[in-house]
């Protein structure tokens, strides 16, 4: 992701147990669109079972605000997918 | 003469449905199971909720719910399946305030909805939390076709059903009512556990004096801020003594904080019980169903009861279980919803603060 010129840059890069949980998580995070999409960009990808996540923003401010509450909602999914994954993949 | 409910649009279902309900559009966190059986009867198989309460003094804010609810969510759902002894694989989709509300707390709750439909792959149902008010409303207390009072922390609505749609006939210019209350109590200092509410209705029993409030009703809506102002201001009047207890004889010129919650109740219940009488009189209905969570106020229903009754009416209200916020009213909206075919694609399932109750399109009911 082409980044603006004297944009700060952030990427995380997330390593999940398969595959399915990494998808699963950019699915579930990518639904929402940043809250200031001129001056917060995100790209989410997954690469075999790694959730990799770039943002490029306007501000350190930003970089930290947008990086917090990708964290915070990331943990809620991670624990979730902990809660209940092992119990889904023997339904499936 | 019999009346017999209309049919609906929904037939007996060939075989048992089952809906997880997520409920976190304010302070109260909360999931549901439902079930709506192949006899044509819905059976509650759990409603567990949790509460974020905060200190006296303080109300809550977004931020720090959204916490709560990230701290609380999966607990709440696992015990919600173990109550209703259903895993989530038997369960046929999962339902979720998409709104109104307050943003972050509702997304914290979309999140946990949205991995659990990819997890188990259900659909999902974003459902309007008013219309959940109103048909959990309607199915605890069997009300046909009731003029619908919605009065909560967050909305203040008179609704009634027509052409597939829940009409709002009037509503609060400003602030919700339950808000008015919230924040009186906050200002005098009442405890927020179970609610604020629940205290200044307690509060509001030891008032002896009714001290003149302004009376804002604006034909068919209300306004509510100014009321609030009043209240408020006369917590700088001299006669205002925080500490004064018990009954006053009338020589002793003393305002009581429980004066000012019997007040203020007594006003703005009055100016609710106007706005409903009109919608009443406009339709011809003879049924007022109080659903939110300032339904669950005595004095409140009381009040409707009187108008209610002098109109040879009935007032329909339902217990804490159901008119505080919980997950299990978003099950039976989101269910019905579902049973006609709706569902929310995965890249719509966000949430929004904004969702007027008459954008749903009553699909279930003729």
């Amino acid at each position: 992701m082409a980044a603006e010129s004297g944009w700060h840059t952030l990427d995380v890069r997330v390593p999940f147990v398969s595959n399915e949980h990494a998808e699963i998580a950019r699915r579930v995070i990518d639904v929402d669109p940043e809250l200031q999409p001129s001056s917060v960009k995100r790209h989410l990808k997954v690469e075999d079972n790694v959730l990799v996540a770039s943002f490029s923003t306007l501000t350190v401010r930003l970089a930290r605000l947008t990086i917090n509450s990708f964290l915070e909602n990331l943990d809620l999914v991670i624990r979730t997918i902990g809660e209940f994954g092992d119990d889904a993949a023997a339904s499936a | 003469m019999v009346t017999r409910r209309r049919k609906g649009p929904l037939e007996r279902p060939d075989r048992p449905y089952v809906a997880l309900g997520l409920e976190g559009s304010a302070n109260k966190l909360g999931a549901g199971v439902i079930a709506h059986l192949p006899d044509g009867s819905t059976k509650v198989l759990s409603n567990v909720r949790h509460t974020y309460v905060t200190p006296p003094g303080e109300g809550f804010l977004p931020r720090d719910t959204a916490q709560h609810h990230r701290d609380w969510a999966l607990k709440v759902i696992q015990d919600a399946f173990k109550q209703a002894s259903l895993r989530p694989q038997d369960i046929d989709c999962i339902c979720y305030t998409k709104g109104p509300g307050m943003g972050a707390p509702l997304h914290t709750v979309a999140l946990v909805a949205r991995t659990l439909a990819l997890l188990y792959g259900k659909p999902l149902i974003g459902v309007n939390h008013c219309v959940g008010h109103i048909e959990m409303g309607r199915l605890i207390t069997g009300a046909q076709n009731p003029v619908v009072l919605y009065v909560s922390g967050g909305n203040t609505q008179v609704i009634a059903y027509s052409r597939q749609r829940y009409r709002i006939f009037g509503e609060t210019l400003d602030i919700a009512v339950g808000n008015c209350l919230d924040r009186f109590a906050r200002v005098i200092g009442l405890s927020n556990d179970p609610s604020p509410g629940y205290n200044i209705e307690q509060e509001a029993k030891k008032g002896t004096q009714l001290l003149s409030l302004p009376y804002a009703t604006k034909g068919m809506d209300v306004s509510l801020s100014g009321i609030l102002t009043a209240v408020e201001a006369y917590t700088a009047d001299p006669r205002f003594k925080t500490n004064a207890a018990g009954p006053q004889d009338e020589t002793s010129d003393i305002i009581t904080p429980a004066d000012l919650c019997f007040s203020l109740q007594e006003t703005v219940f009055a100016m609710l019980v106007e706005i409903t009488e009109r919608a009443m009189a406009h339709i011809g209905s003879k049924e007022v169903l109080i659903v939110g969570g300032v339904g669950c106020n005595e004095r409140l229903q009381e009040m409707m009861g009187v108008m209610a009754s002098e109109r040879r009416g009935n007032v329909f209200a339902t217990d804490d279980r159901f008119c505080i916020d919980n997950g299990l009213m978003i099950a039976q909206a989101g269910l019905l919803s579902y049973r006609t075919g709706f569902q929310t694609s995965f890249e719509e399932s966000t949430c929004t603060q904004r969702f007027r109750t008459d954008e749903v399109h009553v699909a279930w009911r003729r």
